[in-house]
């Protein structure tokens, strides 16, 4: 018997595009959904400066640069004065601590590019995370191992609910000096991220 | 390709044949067969042919119509003359193209920029506020402000609390002033017939001019709004020192002349004294509307309230009003008189008869030229002729006997100074001079040109006399009366300059337009007691290319366009200081720590020494002794007359047509009708019955000053014979909010009134025909509607009691129950269905004690900068699409000629069974743990099934992204953008929204909690209207925490919540208004 062209569509034709196109679709959504939450997100920013060596090698504190940590929502980040409170005097002589100078010098703010970042819509609170004895590298990752930063964990309202349902198994590590039996489960009502 | 050709071709002849054979006959062979049967058999039927050929049955057309297809349609294509470009081709090169430009792409999301400060200031910690005490210059009560700044700019104003007179609160101008600084219509370059020019070169050429004027021997005239800074006062004077032809005019649209003055004839002093509210047991007010628009209402409003307090331990005051219009004041009052405003006067003279002839109280008894002038006055008579109760006098007469001492009567402004006279000796018969304070007195830096000085003006710089004309942040053509003249006057001069923060009436007749800083870019020194000095300090630097108008005149006095420098007012008022207030600290290291002491504290306390040695400050002392003369040398000068009496009163949201521009306060509704967005001719409602006016319908007013078409509005309550217009409206030249909102009652204002310029009774009234559509946020319904007729006691919306009856039986809500039969309370017992979810923690509660509200909109522009509430519109407003978080409900009973009134702010109830929770299709509104109704906008899709079946009807829709539709987008300029709460969601279309309790200073709270390793303290979170509020009507607190005051009131004996018979549990309690009406009265009190 022939196969007529109808026939053909419906049944052979159509099939294989449904699941070709499906099939597609599921993978890349998979695929790139690490890429879409910013996950591995490395932008170069405006100067090389390294986590690293600051905060691994040298073993500067988080919260002497981003002082705000712990008494307000947002972690800053420094000021160039803050920069200059040691490289008025150390390093003077690399290209990159001269760009720094000139920047402080001219009085223009350093344009640092935005890596992680939660929607508008929501409204995470630093200070009471840290407070709490919640580590910075339990979101940010290992930023004292990086030369160059990069959004190593999902910023999605799953995790942010991952966090607040299971702290016990998902918090790795606490701020030195507090107590990990402080940490309860986070809040999961709306109106605790949502105004 | 090939392939796919052939491919088709075979499915296409396989069709063919599959229709032939496997398809049902019936079907196409069926219809072929009638075609042919229809064509071979019949006639043709000549109505219907499709071609010549078909008409006349040409046989190649049958063959043709026999098979499916026209001959060649299944004739292979050429290949040859295809395009070489094939499809595969386009495809490979159309996925190439598109590889190519995605990889152009960046695989990630930009998430933008963090731009850091340079170099951080030390006192600033980003995303937390900083705080600056300052002064308000929105009137001439300069209030203190404390001033919420995030990273630099301003957000949020409120009062200062070391302000003597603010205490920490502040009015719905000074809430809302953050919208004046954003404007993005503000003046932004200085402009000289036309063009923009350069500061410099206009300083150059007006120095080089004023100059010429004053060797010229041509006046300067100075234009200015009352003064009330001691350094501007010596700036001033410099100026004049400086430039000796220069003469300085203040002037203010509405102001307490007549009061004054008529305080200088009884007593010999410039100024009224201040009074100790909080001290009088009985207030009596003629037309004085102290808790809605006159004087400084911040501070009556606090002290009248006071004494309306259920829980402080004080007795009640008792509130009487006369009143022609329906004011705030006089729907707050006990007992309400109505009076049309001209007669007044002789109601004063009347009591003052009674007093003094009948009950010789007073020693001024004795005084028989006094008793000559009363002797032909009878309350009786008078109350008799005028409608006036009895029963009311007797108490009102009764209690002001029993409180000599502690009572007061208080005149309106807009009453003329025999008026005033007459009040003061009343007070003084009375004994009521106790109330005058003693230990602080008002202080007047210039005082205010009289009306011929105001005409002199006009009149020289008719004859050429002026040289220039120098608006000091002023604007006298559209504020003065028209009948002056000035509009026309200004014509002649060349030299006219305006100094102004957006443009007004006067800059468009002004050949240099100087743009100037706002109060939140602007340096300055205010006095208007004897007892302190406030300062004002830039919270942010100036936004435009402008000026602060001191500075400018500074430069000016100095001669010398390089004099300026950003700090050149700033070091001259730091130096006055040094000399004057602060000139106990010799040495300059003491002198900087108390100047920023008291940049810190924003005021300084002075005593009366030091403010007389810093030199001009006039110096007050206390009221000597009452001069009868004053009372009996002139004749009674308001009598009632038979034409239409209006009243000209001042908006206490737009001040004097300054904030037209604003849009949250034209947004405001009026305290009383509810109406947003314009004035009207309030009109009794006896008056509009016998006129054949409805609500909207235009009248023409003639008065002395001119004459003004402008709709009525039927106002419960009105006197017969007296119509009120609010002042402020109708700005012809403003931003395209204010333009040509309302209708300019100025006009009606004349140099040669008779009474006040505010007040005349010989105005004629006349039906224009026509209609103009006047918008409310609340309509009042027809009261002998009996479906609503006092609804709102039938469905316990309001609960009242009488003050008298609170102190027999404090239980008495409760027992009103007590009407009920057993079963009927049994029946109010039934629980609910729903099952009560135990909050263990905090629950969050809001207590609103109806006793003191007084219901003056505060809290409503408190709400709209906290809550980032958009600006709809008056058409949007005229749909029931107002955006405000938070109404006052406003409910008359009684009659329409004499309505009783209740005022009710009504928002989100956070009920514990919300109706909207459980009918939101997609769980966007939901329930916290501590008893907050949230809302997630960003789940919410807009189906308003929440607002449907909100009992309180508290939802909001944003039908449009208002921020977009209302007047070109203004509202979504880069200015306003700054202006902004980063702490709420700027909502957009098709999302529903609504009060959250100030979720975010719950959350700020919490975080400081957390901080400080505590648990939450209900007393410590402050919502922006509980801040706002005057009176301290709202309390917000933790309804869990018995340890706090919050506690008591939750759960205090007037306590009811609104609808309770639903019980959806709200979380907002109001208590019970009690009314301090006479104790025999009490009875029919009660509802």
């Amino acid at each position: 018997m022939k196969n007529f062209l109808l026939d053909y569509n419906l049944k052979v034709r159509l099939p294989i595009l449904i699941f070709v196109v499906l099939a597609v679709f599921v993978i890349t959504y998979y695929v790139s959904y690490a890429e879409r939450m910013g996950v591995g997100y490395q932008p170069v920013q405006p100067i090389l400066y390294s986590h690293k060596l600051h905060a691994g090698d040298l073993k500067i504190d988080c919260r002497y640069c981003h002082s705000d940590v712990e008494k307000s929502r947002q972690a800053n980040i420094p000021s160039a004065k803050v920069c200059m409170n040691c490289h008025t005097q150390a390093r003077t002589d690399r290209p990159e601590i001269q760009k720094l100078t000139e920047y402080y010098n001219k009085g223009i703010p350093i344009e640092w590019v935005r890596i992680h970042r939660v929607p508008d819509f929501a409204y995470f609170n630093h200070s009471v995370h840290v407070n709490k004895g919640i580590d910075c590298s339990n979101c940010h990752g290992d930023i004292a191992g990086m030369d160059v930063v990069e959004q190593v964990k999902d910023f999605s309202m799953r995790a942010c609910l991952d966090c607040h349902r299971n702290p016990e198994t998902t918090i790795k590590n606490i701020v030195p000096g507090k107590d990990a039996k402080n940490i309860n489960n986070g809040p999961t009502n709306c109106a605790a991220c949502h105004r | 390709m090939d392939n796919k050709n052939i491919n088709s071709e075979k499915s296409e002849s396989g069709k063919d044949t599959d229709r032939e054979k496997s398809t049902p006959v019936k079907l196409i062979p069926d219809t072929a067969m009638q075609s042919q049967e229809h064509q071979n058999s019949q006639e043709k039927d000549i109505n219907y042919w499709q071609s010549f050929r078909d008409l006349y049955n040409d046989p190649d057309f049958i063959a043709e119509k026999k098979k499916e297809f026209s001959p060649g349609a299944l004739d292979r294509p050429d290949e040859s003359s295809f395009s070489k470009f094939s499809r595969r081709k386009f495809l490979a090169l159309l996925s190439a193209s598109a590889a190519v430009a995605a990889s152009g792409c960046s695989n990630f999301r930009d998430k933008g920029k963090f731009v850091p400060y340079n170099s951080k200031p030390e006192s600033v910690t980003i995303g937390n506020p900083t705080y600056y005490a300052s002064t308000c210059t929105g009137c001439s009560s300069v209030c203190g402000l404390l001033i919420k700044t995030l990273e630099g700019r301003p957000v949020k104003v409120d009062g200062n609390p070391d302000h003597p007179v603010s205490k920490g609160k502040i009015c719905a101008i000074g809430q809302a002033s953050v919208m004046n600084l954003y404007d993005p219509e503000r003046l932004k370059n200085p402009v000289s017939g036309g063009n923009d020019v350069t500061w410099a070169d206009a300083d150059d050429k007006i120095i080089g001019e004023l100059k010429n004027a004053a060797s010229g021997g041509k006046e300067i005239a100075i234009v200015t709004n009352s003064v009330t800074s001691p350094s501007g006062k010596k700036l001033l004077n410099e100026f004049v020192t400086a430039y000796p032809t220069a003469k300085i005019y203040s002037y203010e649209l509405v102001n307490d002349s007549p009061r004054n003055s008529a305080w200088e004839k009884c007593y010999g002093q410039k100024l009224y004294p201040v009074i100790k509210w909080n001290d009088a047991k009985i207030i009596l007010s003629l037309e004085s509307d102290f808790l809605g628009s006159e004087g400084n209402k911040v501070e009556t409003s606090r002290l009248y309230s006071e004494n309306r307090d259920a829980f402080n331990g004080k007795e009640f005051n008792r509130l009487y009003s006369v009143e022609g219009s329906a004011s705030v004041t006089g729907l707050n009052a006990d007992y309400r008189m109505i009076l049309r405003t001209d007669a007044i006067e002789e109601f004063v003279i009347c009591l003052l008869n009674e007093f003094l002839v009948k009950e010789k109280i007073s020693d001024y008894a004795a005084d028989t030229g006094i008793a000559s002038k009363l002797s032909s006055y009878n309350l009786d008579a008078f109350a008799e002729a005028n409608g006036i109760s009895k029963e009311v006098l007797e108490h009102l007469i009764s209690d002001l006997k029993k409180n000599q001492g502690s009572s007061y009567v208080s005149a309106g402004s807009s009453l003329p100074e025999s008026t005033h006279i007459a009040v003061n000796l009343l007070n003084e018969v009375l004994g009521n001079s106790k109330l005058y304070s003693k230990e602080v007195s008002n202080v007047s830096q210039i005082p205010l040109s009289t009306k011929a000085e105001l005409e002199d003006l006009a009149n020289d710089m008719r004859s050429g006399k002026v040289g220039a004309v120098i608006h000091y942040d002023s604007n006298p053509v559209y504020h003065l009366p028209s009948d002056l003249g000035y509009a026309e006057a200004i014509k002649n001069i060349s030299l006219v300059i305006s100094m102004s923060e957006g443009e007004n009436e006067s800059t468009a007749v002004s050949s240099y337009v100087l743009p100037i800083n706002s109060m939140f870019e602007s340096w300055g020194d205010f006095q208007t007691r004897s007892t302190f000095i406030s300062l004002q300090q830039p919270v942010i630097a100036p936004l435009y290319n402008t000026r602060q108008k001191e500075e400018i005149l500074l430069t000016w006095a100095k001669g010398n366009k390089d004099a300026f420098n950003i700090d050149v007012y700033h070091n001259y008022i730091k130096d006055n200081w040094k000399a004057g207030v602060l000139s106990q600290n010799t040495a300059e290291a003491d002198f900087m720590k108390a100047w920023y002491g008291a940049l810190n504290d924003g005021v300084v306390s002075v005593k009366k020494a030091v403010v007389e040695s810093a030199g001009e400050t006039e110096t007050v002392t206390t009221p000597t002794g009452f001069k009868p003369e004053a009372f009996t040398a002139g004749s009674q000068k308001m009598t009632p007359g038979s034409d239409f009496v209006v009243l000209l009163t001042r908006n206490s949201s737009l001040g004097d047509g300054r904030f037209a521009n604003n849009g949250w306060l034209q947004e405001l509704p009026k305290s009383v009708s509810r109406v947003a967005w314009d004035n009207y001719a309030a009109i009794s409602v006896q008056d509009a019955k016998e006129m054949g006016l409805e609500s909207n319908d235009l009248i023409k007013i003639t008065t002395a000053g001119g004459e003004l078409e402008i709709p009525v509005f039927i106002q419960p309550g009105a006197a017969k014979g007296v119509l009120a217009i609010e002042l402020g409206y109708g700005r012809s030249e403003c931003g395209t909010v204010g333009k040509d909102v309302g209708f300019n009652a100025n006009k009606l204002m004349s140099k040669n009134s008779a009474l006040t310029p505010w007040l005349m009774n010989d105005a004629k009234v006349s039906k224009a025909g026509g209609t103009y559509q006047i918008v409310t946020t609340q309509d009042h319904y027809a009261f002998d509607e009996p479906l609503y007729k006092d609804i709102q006691y039938r469905r316990e919306i309001i609960q009242e009691g009488t003050y008298f009856g609170y102190k027999e039986n404090a239980n008495f809500l409760e027992d009103r129950h007590t009407k009920y039969t057993e079963e009927e309370r049994d029946k109010l017992k039934v629980g609910s269905i729903n099952k009560q979810y135990k909050h263990t923690g905090t629950k969050w509660g809001m207590v609103i004690d109806l006793n003191k509200c007084t219901g003056c909109n505060e809290c409503v522009a408190a709400c709209n900068v906290e809550n980032n509430i958009p600006v709809v519109g008056k058409e949007q407003v005229g749909k029931h699409r107002v955006m405000q978080w938070l109404r006052i409900d406003r409910y008359y009973a009684g009659t329409p000629e004499a309505p009783k009134a209740s005022f009710q702010p009504m928002l989100c109830q956070h009920c514990d069974f919300a109706p909207c929770e459980n009918v939101c299709p997609v769980a966007a509104t939901t329930h916290s743990p501590d008893g907050i109704n949230g809302m997630a906008y960003n789940r919410c899709v807009g189906t308003r099934y929440c607002s449907n079946n909100c009992p309180y009807k508290v939802r909001r829709f944003n039908y449009f992204n208002f921020r977009d539709h209302f007047r070109d987008s203004i509202q979504q300029e880069e200015s306003f953008s700054l202006m902004a709460n980063p702490e709420v969601t700027v909502r957009s279309r098709g999302v529903m929204e609504k009060c959250t309790f100030c979720l975010q200073r719950i959350m700020d709270e919490r975080q400081m909690a957390i901080q400080e390793n505590r648990q939450v303290i209900g007393s410590n979170v402050k919502t922006a209207c509980q801040e706002a509020c005057n009176t301290n009507a709202i309390a917000f607190g933790d309804q869990n925490d018995e340890s706090a005051e919050f506690y008591k009131l939750n759960n205090s004996s007037l306590g009811y919540s609104v609808l309770e018979e639903i019980k959806v549990k709200p979380n907002v309690t109001y208590l019970a208004k009690l009314r301090n009406v006479y104790e025999t009265e009490t009875e029919e009190g009660h509802h």
